[in-house]
Order: C-alpha cells, then structure tokens, then sequence
C-alpha cells in the first residue's frame, strides 16, 4: 500500500476540518478527492504533506508512519505536493524554479541542471526556462509546479486544483501530460478538484468530502450515482440540468 | 575540482556585458592608486572597497536569503576585537587573527540564529538590531576589551606583511583589494551553489521551498551564520587600517545601517549591488562628511540617505541594479 489514512482528524479551534478520515491509495493508481469548496480537501493535503499537524489519526506512507513530519522531510521521502493558487518563486527563473526541485537529490549542480533540462523538455518548458514566472499565463506557471515538483522524483505525487483557472483546451491538455509523465517517472497521482469534469475523466477512483467527512468513495461512476453525493455536491451542478 | 575552480572565478551565467563591466572595473582599482595620488582620494577608495566587502557579506543574508538584517555591525565588532586584541596580548600575527574572528562571529550568529529565526520580517530586523546594540554595551562595559577607551595596536615601522601595517595607502588599498576578491569569488561561488539556490527559494516562497525538500529554518539558520563569519573579515582590516578601534567606531548602529543600505541602494540579491551600492553611498558620505563637517553630527547624512532609501523603496526595490536590468530589457526588445 503507497498511502494509509487512518481516522485524521483535522481541527481549526472548533472548526473539524478533517473528521475522522481513512481511505487508502493503491501503488501506481490515479485516486480523485472531490467536494464542495470548503469541503476540507486542501486541509487534507496540508496534513498529508506536513503544514498542518494532525489533531489526531495517522497517516503512513509505505508503511512508515509520516503523522507530523516537516514538509521538507515528507518530500524527500517521497511525496511531492503542488499547491491550489500556486506558489512560484518570483525572482528565480522557471529553469532555476526546477533547478531547485531537483536539488533535493543531489548536491551537484551540473546534475541538477540536467535534470532540470530534461523535466523542462518532458512538460514543454524549454522555451520559457531563462524567463522569470511571474508574467507567464497561469497554464504555463502551473506546469513550472508540476515540473518542480517531479524534479524532486516523488513516487506520490498530489496536486490541489491542477485545473482551477484553466480554459478546457488548457486543461485537456495538462491531463494528456500528467498521463505521459504518470507513465514515465512510475508516480501514483492523488488530485483534488471541485470542478467535476476534469476529475472525472481522469481518476480510477474517487473520495467524495462534504463539510469535512468523506461521504463516499468508488468508481467515478459507481459514486456519481450515490444519492448522498448527488444531494452534497453534484446537486448544484448536475440534478437541475438532468 | 575543474569545476569547482569555474563555479569559483568564472560568470558564466551571466550576460556578456556584465562580464565587460566587472572586467573595466578590477582595471579601475588596479590602477587607481597610480591615477589618484591624493590621500584623501585613496582613502575614499579604500572605504569604498571596505564596504562593498561588507555588502557582499550582509548580501548573503539581506539580498539572497531576503531577510533584513541591521546588525551586521556586531560582526564587523568581533573581527575587528579579535585582530586587535590578539595583536596587544600575545603579538598573533594579522592573518592568524582573521580566524578566529571569523570563527567567532559566525559561531554567535549561530547561536543567536537560532531563537531569532523563531520571528519573522519586522520582528527579525528589529531583534538583530537589538543584538548588535547589546553587544555594543557589553564591549563599552567590558574591562578586558579596552571598554570604552577602546584598543590601540602597536605601531610597527615600514611594511610589516605579518602584522599588516603599512605606512602608505597604497599598500593597504590592494590589502583590502585581495580581501574583497576573496570574498567576492567566494558569494560567486555561494550564489550558483545547492546552498545559495536554496536560500533564494526560501527568500521567495517558504512554502514553496519546504515542498521542494528545503529545510526552510535550518538553511536560514546556516546562512546567518556564513553572512555572520563574513562581516568579521572586513572588521579585522578596520583594525590595522585605523590602528585604533573602540566599539563607537567598529560597532555602532550607523555602520549596520550603512551596510545594509550600501546593498538594498545596489541592487539586493545580485552579486554587482553591493559593489554599485558601496561605489554610490560612500563617496556621497565621505564627502558629504567633509563639507558638512560638524552638521554631520546632527544626522543630516543619515537624512538623505533616508531619502534615498525611500526612493528606492518606492521606485525599484532592486535597487540602482534593478534599474540597470530594466533599461537593458527593454533595449533588447
Ligand atoms: N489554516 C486554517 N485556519 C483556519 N481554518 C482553516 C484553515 N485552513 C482551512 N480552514 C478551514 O477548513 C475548512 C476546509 O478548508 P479547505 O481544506 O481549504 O477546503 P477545500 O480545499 O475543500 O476547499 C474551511 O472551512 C476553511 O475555512
Ligand atoms: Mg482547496
């Protein structure tokens, strides 16, 4: 088993942000957290990846128990996480940006840049590497996340509204890179998303939050006809147009 | 090794007129004492290159890693306290003395590192300054440092390679010369280095940098340090330069101020800031000093370089290199 979740529970004062939450994450699958907005994905993530500490439960990773590991520890065993709303480094260029990620295996520059090189040639960068993040289109600044992000060489790799502000061609075409990279560097991917389409197409399984609780979990179509969902989520979206 | 010695002494990375600027400049202070024959011309130099090797020290700490830092100054204090005591106690000659300078400062940074890295921004700057102020006291205080009286150096005659005192400019102008290229191939080296990348990660986004495997206090705690380790090295040149120091003189508030304006003026987090900083603000303050004369006192110095440091803060935060690289973008479009 890549991942085990077993009963976290996350607290904000009286807030329960994560309540009791357990599920699993099977070597080499695409697994899909979707929910409302403030349904609690983020805050999942967050304690997974370390900034948040766990008000309770465990999380393993590989059997080895990472509950309240610093983030920094998370990724070098072996989790790399990209953030909803993106968080660049504004005055390093995109090609240092992943640079830096590879960095976390090794202490040599020349080799870091060369894998760097290679990352950047795998998500269709190389024509921004010398250019600085900040005035690329956000498509372009979500791949220099992703990209950094593999440059750390997870085996887990989980990503939080990969597809938030992209148009559908943007996002179509991100889906078709996670695939091919998914498939060449061997990751297992865990998404989030509130936005049910992209998620949908791409997942082999999916966890349904509401209000802090997972409600359901199964085949994207095996939960897309559970009442409960319908009634928490997709009842906004998809019973007025049925 | 090949390559050690390339990521030492060569710009590879950096556009070619650069390369030419910095080239024109090592001609400019090569000559320079042959050209200006005038002590106080010399003088100015050696000031100039004094704090550029100060900037690019506090650079490590206030331009790359992003964190403001105003008491650079008690560093400065611990080299200059070290050369100048070993010096009057037991004769230890100058380039033994640099050591344990070094060493001392950077082994307080650490020290002090440690809990100061707890605070952030506003919090940080103000807990520096504090730091410095208090070491201050201490020496002023202290009986075994010269307190306030301060410490003299014996004076030596003619040129004295072991204790580095000489009784021309020229000799020292290219003593302090040697000491900036070493620290100046030593930030070229740091900046392209795995530690000077993550510094710069952290700088831009902690988050960001602790996702990417960064252990974001630790290497804040670690360039402290080195920055710290740095500005000992141009406080032990102040000691055989002025033969003379007391903590009013190697360690006061105005000198961290000072160096770090010398930096964010320049252009922070760049490796030619410092040098442009050093090269505009300690011409303007030497001179300023001799035509203000008693005035300066009163602060009216510090008044204009407030002036300017708000400029800065509202026209280019990247200071007069920021400007430079924005002229040179937009004629190249
Ligand atoms: N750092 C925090 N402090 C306090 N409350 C938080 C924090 N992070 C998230 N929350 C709260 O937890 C709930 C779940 O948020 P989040 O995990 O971001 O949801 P999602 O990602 O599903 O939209 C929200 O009510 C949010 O306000
Ligand atoms: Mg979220």
């Amino acid at each position: 088993m890549m991942l085990e979740v077993k009963n976290l529970v996350k607290e904000f004062g009286g807030l329960v942000a994560n309540g009791d939450i357990s599920f699993e994450l099977r070597r080499g699958e695409i697994l899909g957290l979707i929910g409302p907005n403030g349904a609690g994905k983020s805050t999942l993530f967050n304690c997974i990846a370390g900034y948040y500490k766990p008000t309770g439960g465990n999380i393993l990773f590989e059997g080895k128990d990472i509950t309240g590991w610093p983030p920094h520890q998370v990724t070098r065993e072996g989790i790399a996480r990209t953030f909803q709303g993106m968080k660049i480094m504004p005055n390093l260029t995109v090609e240092e940006n992943v640079m830096i990620g590879a960095f976390c295996r090794t202490g040599n520059r020349q080799i870091a840049r060369k894998e760097a090189w290679e990352i950047l040639d795998l998500m269709g960068l190389t024509g921004e590497a010398e250019a600085l993040p900040a005035g690329l289109p956000i498509a372009v600044q979500k791949r220099i996340e992703l990209a950094r992000a593999i440059a750390t060489r997870p085996r887990l790799l989980m990503l939080d509204e990969m597809a938030a502000g992209l148009n559908p061609l943007e996002t179509k075409e991100i889906i078709q890179t996670l695939q091919r990279i998914k498939e060449e560097k061997k990751l297992t991917l865990f998404l989030t998303e509130h936005v049910m389409e992209f998620i949908m197409t791409v997942s082999e399984r999916v966890i349904v939050m509401a209000a802090g609780k997972k409600i359901a979990e199964g085949s994207p179509v095996e939960v897309a006809r559970q009442e409960k969902v319908i009634e928490a989520y997709l009842g906004e979206r998809y019973a007025k147009g049925r | 090794m090949r390559q050690l010695f390339i990521d030492i002494f060569f710009f590879g990375d950096r556009p070619h007129f650069e390369r030419i600027g910095f080239l024109i400049f090592i001609i400019i202070v090569l000559v320079f004492p042959w050209m200006v024959t005038s002590a106080y011309g010399r003088a100015v130099m050696i000031k100039f290159l004094l704090f550029a090797l100060f900037g690019l020290g506090w650079n490590l700490i206030g331009g790359y890693g992003g964190q403001v830092d105003l008491g650079q100054a008690k560093n400065v204090g611990f080299g200059a306290y070290a050369t100048a005591l070993m010096m009057v106690w037991w004769k230890t000659p100058f380039w033994i003395t640099v050591i344990p300078g070094i060493v001392i400062a950077a082994a307080e940074s650490f020290a002090v590192a440690y809990p100061m890295f707890r605070l952030k921004g506003h919090y940080f700057a103000i807990a520096t300054l504090c730091v410095a102020l208090v070491w201050k006291e201490l020496f002023i205080f202290w009986d075994w440092t010269g307190g306030a009286r301060g410490v003299e150096i014996p004076i030596r005659s003619g040129a004295d390679f072991v204790y580095m005192q000489f009784n021309s400019p020229i000799y020292y102008h290219y003593f302090i010369l040697f000491l900036f290229l070493l620290q100046f191939f030593f930030v070229n080296w740091f900046r392209k280095s795995k530690l000077g990348y993550e510094v710069q990660a952290v700088r831009d986004n902690e988050d960001a940098a602790a996702s990417l495997g960064i252990n974001v206090y630790r290497t804040k705690v670690i360039n402290y340090t080195i920055a710290g380790g740095l500005g000992a090295l141009g406080g032990s040149f102040m000691a055989v330069y002025y033969l003379y120091i007391d903590p009013d003189a190697v360690m006061p508030l105005d000198l961290s101020i000072l160096i770090a304006m010398t930096v964010m003026v320049g252009g922070a987090g760049s490796i030619w800031g410092p040098i442009i900083g050093a090269a505009i603000l300690i011409p303007l303050d030497m001179y300023l000093g001799a035509w203000l004369g008693a005035q300066k006192r009163l602060g009216i110095d510090f008044m204009i370089y407030a002036m300017i440091m708000m400029v800065i803060a509202a026209k280019e935060p990247k200071g007069v290199w920021g400007i430079i690289e924005r002229v040179r973008k937009k004629g190249a479009r």
